[in-house]
């Protein structure tokens, strides 16, 4: 479906056109200019004496601007050679195209240009939906400009599009007569821009009217080669390594999202460009991939998520005191509470992950003044896990959504209907208690302990946690650990029993250290058995389970993100080389996306396919998956911080050669970390080597440099 | 001032009840001077928070503030009971807001839920589950 659109957008404004630059949406189709939610143009069209034009080429210069070459023709044979038309648009406030016609002709030409505008103003719920607007729209000429407008109510929104050549302006668009000399050409810019309306009587100082492309999109540039400039170089031997980590760091420069409270410091969107806005679990966990390399991010989370904190008992929201927001949306339907995102709460992973990123923030930066600046929600999130979510009663953080009708059944990350099943593919009802949001709230006292006794100066409150850290690991070791074959279950059913399908959330629970050290090397066996482990990487539901399918969303796909915290967590218990191998399976996947890795790709072996089978969803980049490779990178070099320092233990697979991280930003400065290839991540013959092909030398060298 | 209906009671309630708090440690981070204006028909009230790290102070009158919060009486009586979620009313443009956003982010921590339960001991443990 999304095959030849052109995607271009800055924070959560985007646009979403053709080859030739057009939109012509139909209410459901998933183009147009959106903005906060809304589409503000769901037409934008473009002629030449009544003729639409055709694609030569386009170029995405940026992620925020695109170019389109085209030309008059049928599409077919013929194509009008003297007549060139370049559109070249940039995201801002709304978007700013500059329109250029080149006649290649010894004749002038007399030419009428149009440009055919409407507006929907359809909230992105009812693209995805197909619901009917309850408001009415209009539309007003003033001043040469054409205003299109939508109320509902007290909503209001407003899309003004101005031309620097004057232009005839109707209802449906603006016209230009114009005559092009012999070799000559003619240009005009053209301003789309978007608008809250003000409520009447309120001010309308707030109103965003502004014709700042040409201004705004220079900024974009230096801000994104300030953002590359700024982070950590990389140096290796294995060349597609280099345009992988590249690729990470643009995406996530393009996924920053800037939410109004943040004073103009951005945190990672979730993706792009569907889901441009503030998400609890995705921003967290894409912070913790980038702690290393942009620290900021996770700064920025922890304020906005903490600021948006809940603090009451809501039902419609799933909101409880404590709770850190699952997702915020700003359109028409929440703003009528048609839809909870105002904001949702129903996540019940998030809450547990805000005090394990606070705390693995301060042990990379030394930034205690956040630590003690959010202890009130830090506390309160720690509070959430035994006083809102236990809603069993029996010491674990269950879920069940409040909202029976707008509301997310599945609170964890494998959100999908079928992603929590019995062996034999049954499925339990809820509440429902998942194995890796047990690990989460073990790590989250762990580490509120340590930041209770750091940065706190409050002793009971860390010898509680920590009583209650340890009570819960004996708990869980019992509870969820399947004797008979020797890993953890996916879940607890109301009754008590285990949802017994074997899963890469066992992953998970190594990373959070939740894991008795006398079962952590059958997990391990586990996560890298052929049940699991594709080759390329671990599948989110063993192969044999009831419900295995390996194009299925969360029951047999690979999710790259999902790997890079299984690859931490095999780390973190001492599995040095598996770790490696899972790092070799997913970049190598990734060079045949071109370093960006899909959301998921298909569970088939290996060895039957030869290439990751992409699937096929409407967002990408997907954020956790842009910052898989950065996790991957920390993994592989062994990057831990101890007090001031930072430990560099690297194990690389086989064929990387060598691997230079140059200038990791942290409390100690900034550090260099250094690492020579040692285990074998030999694939089976016939295959296309993983990693390249240097043969690999059995030693391991490390070094970390700090720079002055 | 003239009669009140039960909603706009509720309002001035709302304000009567913060001023007695004296302390609230849900705005604990928060500094400033939030300023809501109450319409009602073509008069205006206007009420002024002072928070600083969480200590209030509550009058009527002018001052400089840092951000602004403007509804109908009617509709502000229903937010303070948690009828209408302010969020929502901002972004449906039924509430006006000028200013610190961060602040305003912060001041609605006070208004209750839909349920109806406001929390105002998040940090404490005082409540049991809901459920």
């Amino acid at each position: 479906m999304s095959t030849g659109l052109v995607k271009i957008l800055d924070g959560n404004t985007f646009v979403v056109s053709d080859a030739s630059g057009d939109i012509d949406a139909s209410r459901t189709d998933p183009t147009g200019l959106f903005s906060y939610d809304t589409r503000y143009l769901s037409k934008w069209v473009l002629t030449i004496d009544g003729q639409r034009l055709n694609s030569l080429s386009t170029d995405d210069l940026n992620y925020f601007e695109a170019r389109f070459f085209l030309v008059r023709g049928t599409g077919t044979v013929y194509v009008d050679a003297k007549l060139s038309v370049i559109r070249q648009r940039a995201v801002g406030d709304g978007f700013h195209e500059e329109l250029t016609l080149l006649n290649h002709d010894d004749q002038a030409v007399d030419l009428t240009v149009r440009f055919d505008a409407a507006s929907d103003f359809a909230d992105l719920f009812e693209v995805k939906d197909a619901l009917e607007k309850k408001g009415t729209y209009s539309t007003s000429v003033e001043r040469g400009e054409l205003e299109l407008g939508y109320e509902r109510d007290t909503f209001a929104r407003a899309t003004r599009i101005s031309s620097s050549v004057p232009a005839q302006v109707d209802g449906e668009g603006m016209t230009f007569k114009l005559r092009i000399e012999p070799h000559g050409e003619w240009t005009t810019d053209l301003d789309v821009v978007t608008a809250f309306v003000p409520a009447s009587g309120m001010s309308r100082s707030r109103t965003r009217y502004a014709r700042d492309g040409g201004s705004g999109r220079s900024n974009m540039e230096s801000n994104l080669e300030r953002w590359l400039e700024t982070a950590p170089r990389i140096e290796c031997s294995w060349e597609p390594l280099k345009p992988t980590y590249r690729r990470s760091l643009v995406d996530l420069a393009a996924l920053r999202f800037s939410p109004p409270i943040a004073g103009g410091q951005s945190l990672p969107a979730a993706g792009l460009p569907w889901f441009m806005t503030m998400f609890g679990r995705d921003s967290i966990l894409t912070s913790l991939q980038a702690l290393p390399f942009k620290p900021e991010l996770a700064a920025t989370t922890i304020h906005a998520l903490g600021t948006w904190q809940g603090t009451r008992v809501d039902d419609f929201r799933d909101e409880d005191p404590g709770r850190i927001l699952h997702e915020a949306r700003y359109g028409e339907l929440p703003a009528f509470e048609e839809r909870p995102h105002s904001p949702y709460f129903g996540s019940a992973d998030a809450t547990p992950l805000y005090v394990v990123l606070l705390d693995e923030y301060e042990r990379w930066t030394g930034d205690t003044k956040l630590v003690r600046e959010f202890e009130h929600e830090a506390r309160a999130a720690l509070n959430w896990i035994d006083q809102y979510a236990d809603l069993m009663g029996n010491g674990y953080i269950w879920y069940q959504r409040r909202n029976e009708e707008t509301g997310l059944e599945n609170q964890c990350w494998k959100d999908s209907w079928d992603s929590i099943s019995y062996r034999d593919g049954r499925i339990p009802s809820f509440p429902r208690a998942t194995c890796e949001i047990q690990g989460y709230a073990y790590d989250a006292k762990v580490r509120g302990a340590r930041l209770a006794r750091l940065v706190w100066k409050d002793a009971a409150l860390a010898d509680r946690l920590e009583r209650e850290a340890a009570e819960l690991k004996r708990r869980f070791n019992r509870d969820f650990w399947v004797e008979s074959d020797e890993y953890f279950a996916l879940a607890l059913d109301t009754e008590g029993k285990q949802v017994d399908a074997l899963s890469s959330n066992i992953g998970h629970l190594l990373w959070s250290g939740i894991v008795d050290t006398s079962k952590a090397k059958a997990v391990a066996r586990h996560l890298m058995g052929p049940r699991l482990f594709s080759g390329w990487g671990v599948r989110t539901l063993a192969a044999g389970e009831g419900r295995y399918n390996p194009i299925g969303y969360h029951v047999g796909t690979v999710w790259p993100f999902d790997c890079s915290f299984i690859a931490w967590g095999l780390r973190r218990y001492g599995f040095k080389e598996e770790a490696a191998r899972i790092a070799a399976g997913i970049l190598d996947a990734a060079e045949f996306f071109d370093g960006r890795l899909p959301e998921a790709f298909g569970g088939y072996e290996r060895s039957v396919t030869r290439y990751p089978v992409e699937y096929p969803t409407a967002c990408s980049p997907q954020a956790w998956s842009t910052g898989a490779p950065l996790l991957l990178l920390r993994t592989m070099l062994g990057l831990e911080p101890i007090g001031d320092n930072l430990v560099v233990d690297p194990t690389l697979p086989a064929g990387l050669g060598y691997l230079e991280l140059l200038d990791i930003p942290g409390r100690w400065g900034r550090i260099d970390a250094f690492g020579r290839e040692r285990v074998e991540a030999e694939p089976p013959t016939g295959l296309r080597r993983q990693l390249g092909s240097t043969p690999a030398p059995r030693s391991s060298r490390q070094r970390a440099r700090r720079r002055t | 001032m003239s009669e009140r209906t039960a909603t706009s009671d509720t309002a001035t309630a709302f304000f009567e009840q913060l001023a007695e708090r004296g302390h609230e440690p849900l705005l604990g981070k928060a500094r400033g001077t939030v300023c809501v204006e109450l319409i009602d028909g073509t008069s205006t009230e206007t009420w002024l928070v002072t928070i600083d790290r969480g200590d209030l102070t509550v009058f009527q009158g002018t001052a400089n503030a840092d951000c602004t919060l403007r509804a109908s009486r009617e509709l502000f009586g229903q937010v303070v009971t948690g009828e209408v979620n302010a969020v929502a009313a901002v972004l449906r443009g039924a509430i006006g807001i000028e200013g610190d956003s961060e602040l305003l982010v912060l001041f609605q921590r006070l208004f209750p839920g839909r349920s109806g339960a406001a929390a105002t001991e998040s940090d404490t443990g005082a409540r049991g589950a809901s459920r």
